[in-house]
């Protein structure tokens, strides 16, 4: 070790080092990351765009070591979020990089590893996928890459954690002994217009990044072009690099992105036939194609599909129907063992606050956690085994005629039971637009919250005959206005080139458990912990809402006094209390204020501060329209009073005009915490919020008047 | 890139004292120096006649006298002697590559016709020259057109790849969408721009891989293709913007 090395190590000591994982999706990153970082991670959004950041921290011979996933790219060519957040990152210059490639993918994978190089990064590169390599017949000779390259050369097996210990060992290496010129050979033509670029950047530009830089000038990258016009001295290297570029492309008779690529293709050619010592065999991904023979058949693939879908779903909201059952008992337990801390009768605001404020809002969303452990385990799996895109394969030529992508389609899918897992199985689409667009429609599909409802107000107002069209009617309703909106949101909001779909089949495997577990419950605890936080805050406000400010005498009690109410039995009591309170408080005064703005839609107060309360869980709508009608608690015993009630009050234009409401409008609190923690931004969330409420609003008027017009 | 429209060259310069740069510069290339003796071998002349061209390009600033006799050419002298040289060689080039002449006369040809052109046009004509040799199918797919044979040769070959060709033969270009499945092709170029055109590019879509088209989804869409080594799903729209070359 040189004594530079050394006073590096010291330095390192004190500071850690700084690793980057860099590489294609699919290349058995996230297996490698994990393989590295054990348990220490930590995974959040970066600001403002939907790419997962992923860090994590290692001990690399007593070292300290912070790793960063970035995001899966095939290159760096700032087309994409992922690919812009994976290029700023290596702009930090990480102490090594590593590139894992998969190794039966070397052709395309190594690409990346070019682009890193001109990134200027200390690289390490990371054969991964060495057992199905091998099992295909391909051998290479590792130690002559290394030393054509310059820089460290391992194998591993990233899921079984096969050369993670070689490849630790490797980045020590390279973080000793940093790469300082790369050995790339690009064509003497190519490297000299880089050259000649670089030559004449402006000298405050980071000199590691000189390369990089002049290559995004050469291809005209608008980011950097802007970025370095506004330099001194910017205007004259970007005439430069207009120039070389139109030498090159005379040169060469190929527009510049291609030339780019043939060279680079052209490199990684020349090094792998110099490495190869035996290539894969033809016919090694034979079983991949047996059963995409049987998985994309053109009449097995829908059924196969649908059975996939259905097992997934069974799994998530029947299987998972038990522990929801556990989860509510052990959260009423909790309820009525705080509220035993006090007298019976006590109205002591923290009492309530706890049992009806947080225990009772916590509570409804931690009972979806099964169901999302569920949903997430069978996504993970079938993303894992590769199955994933062969579904949007098969869904794509639907959502595609709404601006949607095919991975859209088991997100909106999943909706039906909740939108929060919804809108976190976003996360499989790469394209940041289709991924917006499919969370903010999400919504609109009838999710199981709001079941009860239905099976409250569709008996209430519509004949025996007619209660099965209107099921299928609300449903269907949903789903036509997620499709138009999102046609309507890509030629608005999202407006823009579409993404491409083009999109990687990636070779059936078998998924480890560990792996599978890891995603699901990697991604459950992120539900947990964020919207947990956002739901707790609305939680209270809620609780705020409908309990205060508590009315200083009742006036049932009055009118019993004065003797001009009689009254059966306490439980009435204590429902006309219940009720007259709720009318009291925020939730119904501003349900009274806001009686005039919703009278055209034929709500009254009633129903208004029932829908206040709805914003905490759809399904709370019907336990507070039986508080208004002063019912009580409503359960499924009590309902059919409640229907008589409502019968008798509302025209079933107003049942039909609340149930538009209730379908599109006002998405419950959980969706709003969700979506602002998917979408890395409140634009998104409040946009999806006052958006559907407006649509709703607007779907409810016409309805409701065109009702009155028809029916007088 | 050679710049023919350089201003390094007197314009006046007649088209004999151009030979003799040429000829000068070929000596000092092939020897280290050039002597009046050399020269009037090599260009076949008196003695004295070199020695008058050589006091004009003397004047001209274009060649310089190292000792008696011994003669090499200034800074400026070379750069137009290099000039000529390379506009010869490279008329004498497309005489014999393109325009397929046999190699004397297209010397020949060179010859003449090398320094009656303008400078413009001999820009001009680098430039085209270039982008030929750069660009092989070019000059290919003109070597295989009917038009450039003696007409009783063209029907025997035709090429889809030809504008003409097509035009003759009533054979469309394809795109990579008008394959069936099964059918395989080779890239010849993309059509796509920004996001797509990248994406076709990061995953190896160069003019001539080999590309097969496996199946379509339901209804004809997506297709399913496999191109270096991966199987990809892209939208028939997308792959309309593939232009390809169908393989039997
Ligand atoms: N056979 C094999 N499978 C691997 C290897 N590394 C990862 N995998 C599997 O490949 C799939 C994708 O891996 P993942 O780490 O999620 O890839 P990422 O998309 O690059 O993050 C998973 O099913 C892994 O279990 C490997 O070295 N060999």
């Amino acid at each position: 070790m040189t004594a530079t090395a050394l006073t590096l190590v010291h330095d390192k000591v004190t500071q850690g080092l700084r690793i980057a994982l860099a590489g294609n999706p699919n290349c058995g990153k996230s297996s490698l990351f994990n393989a590295l970082t054990g348990a220490h991670q930590h995974v959040a959004n970066y600001p403002g765009v939907t790419v997962e950041e992923k860090r994590g921290r290692t001990k690399l011979d007593g070292l300290n070591a912070e790793i960063t996933d970035l995001p899966g790219t095939y290159s760096l060519s700032s087309f994409s979020p992922e690919e812009r957040v994976a290029e700023a990152e290596l702009a930090t210059h990480p102490d090594v990089v590593v590139v894992v490639a998969d190794s039966t993918q070397l052709k395309r994978n190594l690409v990346l590893l070019v682009q890193v190089l001109q990134a200027g990064a200390n690289p390490v590169l990371c054969l991964n996928m060495a057992d199905e390599a091998a099992a295909a017949g391909q051998r290479l000779d590792v130690a002559k890459m290394e030393a054509l390259l310059g820089f460290p050369v391992v194998e591993t097996v990233g899921h079984r954690g096969e050369g993670v210990s070689a490849l630790k060992a490797a980045i020590l290496k390279a973080a000793k002994q940093p790469l300082i010129k790369h050995r790339l050979v690009l064509g003497v033509e190519f490297e000299r217009a880089l050259t000649v670029i670089a030559r004449e950047l402006p000298t405050e530009e980071d000199a590691r990044a000189h390369e990089w830089v002049a290559l995004k000038l050469l291809v005209g990258d608008p980011t950097h072009t802007a970025r370095i016009a506004t330099r001194k001295g910017g205007q004259g290297v970007i005439a430069t690099a207009l120039a070389e570029r139109a030498r090159l492309e005379t040169l060469s008779g190929l527009e510049i992105a291609v030339y780019t690529a043939e060279r680079c293709f052209g490199f990684v050619d020349g090094l792998l036939r110099e490495v190869s010592l035996h290539p894969a065999r033809a016919n090694a991904r034979e079983l991949t194609d047996k059963i995409d023979a049987v998985i994309v058949h053109p009449l097995l693939g829908v059924p196969i599909f649908a059975a996939a879908m259905y097992l997934t779903f069974w799994l998530t909201f029947s299987v998972g129907e038990y522990p929801m059952g556990w989860i509510e008992t052990a959260v009423a337990a909790l309820g009525s063992w705080v509220t035993s801390l006090w007298q019976a009768g006590s109205e002591s605001p923290l009492r309530s606050l706890l049992v009806d404020g947080i225990i009772a809002g916590v509570g409804g969303v931690l009972v979806f956690l099964p169901n999302i452990l569920l949903l997430f385990f069978g996504l993970a799996f079938m993303e894992d085994t590769g199955y994933m895109a062969r579904a949007a394969f098969i869904t794509d030529r639907v959502m595609h005629r709404f601006g949607l992508h095919g991975k859209s389609f088991i997100p909106m899918l999943t909706g039906f039971g909740c939108s929060i897992p919804g809108i976190m199985a976003t996360r499989t689409l790469e394209n940041e637009r289709d991924r917006l667009t499919t969370m903010l429609v999400l919504p609109l599909m009838s999710c199981g919250a709001r079941l009860p409802i239905w099976m409250l107000l569709v008996p209430a107002f519509f004949p025996a005959p007619w209660r099965a069209p209107a099921m299928f009617g609300i449903y269907a309703l949903g789903i036509g206005l997620a499709m138009l909106l999102a046609l309507v949101v890509r030629r608005t909001v999202l407006r823009g080139a579409e993404a491409p779909f083009v999109m990687e089949l990636p070779p059936y495997r078998l998924p480890t458990l560990k792996a599978v577990v890891r995603k699901m419950t990697e991604r459950s605890w992120l539900y947990l912990k964020k919207a947990g936080t956002v739901i707790l805050g609305i939680s209270i406000l809620m609780w705020v809402l409908t309990a205060y400010p508590k009315p200083e005498s009742f006036k049932v009690d009055r009118d019993i006094a004065a003797g001009t109410l009689t009254v059966s039995d306490d439980t009435t009591l204590t429902n006309l209390r219940a009720a007259e309170a709720l009318e009291q408080s925020f939730a119904g005064r501003v349900g009274k204020t806001l009686e005039p703005v919703f009278a055209p839609l034929g709500f009254d107060w009633k129903i208004v501060t029932a829908m206040i309360g709805a914003f905490a869980a759809k399904e709370v709508f019907v336990a507070q329209m039986g508080i208004v009608y002063a019912m009580g608690n409503v359960e499924e015993a009590g309902a059919d009073d409640l229907r008589q009630t409502l019968t008798r009050h509302y025209s079933p234009w107003v049942g039909l005009s609340m149930m538009v409401f209730l379908l599109i409008g006002t998405p419950c609190m959980a969706t709003f915490a969700v979506t602002r923690r998917e979408s890395g931004s409140n634009k998104w969330a409040l946009l999806q919020f006052f958006g559907l409420t407006t649509l709703a609003y607007l779907l409810a008027l016409v309805v409701y008047q065109l009702g009155s017009l028809l029916s007088a | 890139m050679i710049t023919a429209a350089s201003s390094l060259v007197p314009a006046n310069i007649s088209s004999s004292l151009e030979d003799y740069l040429e000829t000068i510069y070929l000596l000092v290339q092939q020897q280290g120096f050039a002597r009046v003796k050399e020269i009037a071998h090599a260009r076949e002349v008196k003695a004295a006649s070199v020695s008058v061209a050589l006091r004009r390009l003397a004047e001209l600033d274009l060649v310089r006298y190292e000792r008696r006799e011994y003669i090499a050419l200034t800074e400026q002298g070379e750069e137009a002697a290099r000039k000529v040289l390379t506009r010869h060689r490279l008329l004498t080039r497309f005489f014999e590559e393109v325009l397929q002449m046999p190699a004397d006369a297209a010397s020949n040809q060179a010859c003449a016709m090398e320094h009656s052109l303008t400078d413009e046009a001999m820009d001009r004509f680098v430039r085209f020259f270039e982008y030929l040799g750069s660009c092989p199918t070019v000059i290919e797919s003109f070597r295989r057109c009917p038009l450039s044979l003696a007409p009783d040769k063209a029907a025997a070959r035709k090429d889809s790849n030809c504008a003409t060709c097509r035009a003759h033969s009533k054979v469309e270009t394809m795109s990579l969408a008008d394959l069936r499945p099964g059918q395989h092709g080779v890239v010849e170029h993309i059509n796509a721009k920004g996001a797509l055109r990248q994406r076709l590019l990061d995953m190896g879509m160069l003019p001539q891989t080999p590309i097969e088209l496996e199946r379509a989804g339901l209804g004809g869409d997506p297709l399913w293709i496999r191109c270096q080594g991966a199987r990809l799903a892209l939208r028939r729209a997308e792959a309309s913007s593939i232009a390809i070359r169908q393989l039997p």
